[in-house]
């Protein structure tokens, strides 16, 4: 999260200005050769390989879901909004769309830059925030297993600590996480490891 | 003798709107026949057009053309994608743009004077009328752009606000016809009241196909499910025939015969033609900018708000009958509330009375 914001880096990235050939286009297009970037402009459709862009620049004012081709929020890459009417209505379409952040028509002299910068973080900490939120979810969906685990543990363990330990170290031997070992364990029936236990 | 200071006129007479801004522009070109005819005013006003013909393109560049001509102050624009065309081309070479139409609300341009209804002032209170007389549950149809999306969006917080319930949403591109699906959802949901923010052709044939439900089935009735309207006018009435017929419409103004304007477009386009004419009455007032117009006794004396630039209008309801309107409530005058910043929403949350605040 402590990411800084340089921009070095920025060239030769690849960015597509989704609106209707427009003033805005050439502006942001000019700006963003400057720093850098390749650039391309299309309306309405989005080219086939957008996904694979750097970033991409999307009209907010007639802008519509059926353009992009991936579910509302779920953009692959960092999306700035083009905003010229500040109706509550468009800001809040920009927002389900994924904007990370924003530039008002008219586009002046500046505004991209600040914008590839603000974006690229914010895309970038998203990504992050969604795979610790994936991995907490997984977590929590196995609770029940490893409460599962633990309880049939505990018969050969002697004591709920004892089996909690055991299935700890089953985890870092296996180089699994304690909920997969969790799952290894009730998914083995206790005939069989007690057998296995046997015979070691 | 009389100074002559010119400007601009920026409206489409032809496209999808061109009833409207034909509407507008006579308007317009009658008050400033009133304005040169007038004895006691020190200034004539001659016009400079130029017509877009519903392009949204043409607008700024036209726009450009009339502020390099010499023009500082433009009448036009009908659509809101229009008026944030020429914004900042007003903005470059310190021109005003007078708007005579009602819109959507959200926005206070320093460059711009809005002269008609923004939400505060036709669609809260045309919603306060239909839950206090026909219900809740509305459905919202209206044309794909930012007046139909914003129009019902503000309708569905408001309705969802008061407990209501919006019972379905449908739009339609500019000049499409294609009114089947909306109709078909209408009939299976039975709402109370259907707002209605289609502009032209798509307006007539949807007024057109719902007049036809409700002459087969009563339920549809506009005495029982009325459709509601904050952008129709008499303008469109003679287009619109019978299917118009008991139409609710909120607005600052309806012909109702002793007055004399045909519309509330006109209405609007005088009080623009007749506050600048006051505001450039005094000598060299033709080169101040907008603002110092504004802080002048003409300016002062205007009603213009000087922070949002909208004006008092009276919110007006009145019912489509045999061609015309007749008003059935008057809500009094609203100041212009672009940012909704007074308690309209407030009121009507859970916890208070369900009606929203009306002075009457």
């Amino acid at each position: 999260m402590s990411r800084g914001v340089e921009g070095g880096d920025l060239g030769g990235a690849r960015a597509i200005v989704l609106h209707r050939p427009h003033a805005v286009v050439a502006s942001v297009t000019r700006q963003l050769q400057a720093i850098g970037l390749s650039v391309e402009s299309a309306w309405p459709d989005l080219p086939a390989d957008a996904a694979s862009a750097d970033f991409l620049f999307f009209d907010a004012d007639m802008g519509f879901d059926a353009q992009f081709p991936w579910q509302p929020g779920a953009a692959p890459l960092p999306l700035i909004a083009l905003i010229g009417s500040e109706a509550p209505g468009r800001i809040e379409w920009a927002l389900s769309a994924g904007a990370q952040a924003q530039i008002l028509k008219p586009v002046g002299d500046g505004g991209v830059y600040s914008a590839l910068l603000i974006a690229r973080h914010g895309f970038a900490m998203r990504q992050t925030l969604t795979a610790a939120v994936d991995d907490m979810r997984g977590r929590l969906g196995a609770r029940q297993t490893v409460v599962r685990a633990i309880v049939q543990l505990t018969r050969g363990a002697g004591s709920e600590d004892a089996a909690y330990d055991a299935l700890r170290r089953m985890a870092m031997d296996g180089r699994i996480t304690l909920e997969e070992a969790a799952a290894r364990v009730v998914a083995t029936p206790a005939v069989d490891r007690r057998a296995r236990k046997g015979t070691a | 003798m009389k100074r002559t200071v010119p400007i601009g006129l920026l409206f489409s007479t032809g496209g999808a709107y061109g009833t409207i801004g034909t509407a507008c522009r006579n308007g317009v070109l009658e008050a400033v026949a009133r304005v040169n005819a007038d004895p006691a005013r020190r200034i004539a006003l001659s016009v400079v057009e130029r017509d877009p013909d519903g392009n949204l393109d043409r607008y700024a560049p036209l726009c450009t053309e009339l502020l390099q001509g010499g023009v500082r102050h433009i009448v036009g624009c009908v659509t809101s994608s229009s008026r944030k065309e020429v914004i900042p081309t007003l903005d470059r070479h310190g021109g005003t743009l007078w708007y005579t139409v009602p819109y959507e609300g959200f926005e206070a341009s320093d460059r711009v004077i809005y002269l008609h209804a923004c939400p505060n002032q036709h669609l809260l209170p045309l919603l306060d009328w239909a839950f206090a007389t026909h219900g809740r549950r509305g459905y919202l149809t209206g044309s794909n752009y930012i007046w139909g999306w914003e129009m019902n969006r503000l309708a569905r917080q408001t309705i969802l606000t008061a407990g209501g319930e919006v019972t379905g949403e449908r739009y339609l591109s500019p000049g499409s016809t294609d009114v089947a699906q909306m109709i078909a959802e209408i009939r299976q949901t039975t709402p109370d009241f259907i707002l209605n923010s289609l502009i032209g052709p798509s307006s007539r044939a949807f007024l057109t196909a719902y007049a036809a439900l409700g002459a087969t089935d009563p339920r549809f009735a506009p005495d029982l499910c009325p459709v509601l309207s904050c952008n129709l006018t008499e303008c469109e009435l003679p287009d619109f025939g019978a299917a118009a017929e008991g139409l609710v419409a909120a607005g600052p103004y309806f012909h109702t015969g002793l007055q004399s304007f045909p519309n509330s477009l006109a209405a609007a386009a005088d009080l623009a033609i007749r506050t600048l004419a006051d505001l450039l009455d005094a000598p060299g007032r033709e080169d101040a900018d907008i603002a110092a117009l504004l802080q002048t006794p003409a300016g002062h004396a205007s009603g213009i708000d000087p922070q949002t630039h909208h004006m008092p209008q009276s919110a007006l309801i009145a019912r489509a009958h045999g061609g015309g309107f007749q008003v059935i409530r008057d809500c009094g005058a609203r100041r212009g509330d672009p940012y909704l910043s007074a308690d309209w929403m407030m009121a009507a949350s859970p916890g208070r009375p369900p009606a929203l605040k009306v002075v009457w």
